[in-house]
């Protein structure tokens, strides 16, 4: 199991472009991908109504975590979305 | 099943016609707009189910096949943080398609600069998924915008 902790810098949160730039990205694996507030359940990073439904904002962590082949490659990505304050693309 | 409702009344533009590339590429997921009159109202929910996330500028609710419809109202409007927006229902309310959840005033968000077209959004359907999608027309508030299987 992969685990990151990453503070969120999109200015939006993870709402909207960023949300559904993280979920793209998450949907490659083909392994399981979680995003989950800090202590709190994890929700399916897949899934655009699951993250939507987190309700991420900016300046809050957030814990996503993956196991599987490339499992850290797949964080690195999806961390460095995170740290984007108005990210672009995938 | 489910019967998608157009939350607001005006003039379909599809999803191609939301000047916002995140809507407007499908990004969120298929679905399609409406460019609402130029008069206050209520937007109403799409479909019968439960608000799991309500903003002042938009709201998701979900039905009991699990169907998670996005009402965006308007583009940026986030950063409006709620002015302008009248909250008529609460998050986790169940809530018949056609009931009232979000007071606003498209004229005013277009007076502020912004766009209100109205994005209805299938969270996480495959395109396939989604019939009888109206792309172009006047709408009735109520109207049905698309079928989800």
């Amino acid at each position: 199991m992969s685990q990151r902790n990453v503070k969120i810098e999109a200015k939006v949160g993870l709402h909207a472009r960023p949300a559904a730039l993280f979920v793209q990205i998450a949907a490659k694996a083909d392994f399981d991908v979680t995003v989950a507030k800090p202590g709190g359940e994890p929700v399916n990073a897949k899934s655009i109504l699951a993250v939507l439904g987190l309700d991420a904002r900016h300046g809050e962590e957030v814990v996503i975590r993956a196991e599987g082949e490339g499992a850290e490659e797949l964080l690195d990505k999806l961390e460095a979305l995170l740290k984007q304050p108005e990210p672009e693309s995938a | 099943m489910t019967r998608v409702l157009s939350p607001v009344a005006g003039q379909v533009v599809g999803l191609a016609g939301v000047p916002d590339p995140v809507f407007a590429q499908a990004m969120v997921g298929p679905g399609t707009a409406v460019d609402p009159e130029r008069a206050p109202g209520q937007a109403i929910a799409p479909v019968t189910g439960t608000i799991v996330k309500l903003h002042p500028h938009a709201f998701v609710v979900v039905d009991d096949e699990g169907h998670g419809v996005l009402v965006h109202l308007g583009v940026d409007t986030v950063q409006l943080k709620g002015e302008g927006f009248e909250l008529l229902a609460a998050e986790g309310d169940a809530v018949e398609a056609g009931q009232p959840v979000v007071g606003w005033n498209p004229a005013a968000i277009e007076a502020g600069g912004r766009s209100p077209v109205c994005a209805v959004v299938a969270l996480d359907a495959p395109a396939d998924a989604l019939s009888d999608v109206k792309e172009s027309g006047a709408v009735e508030k109520g109207a049905e915008l698309y079928t989800w299987r």
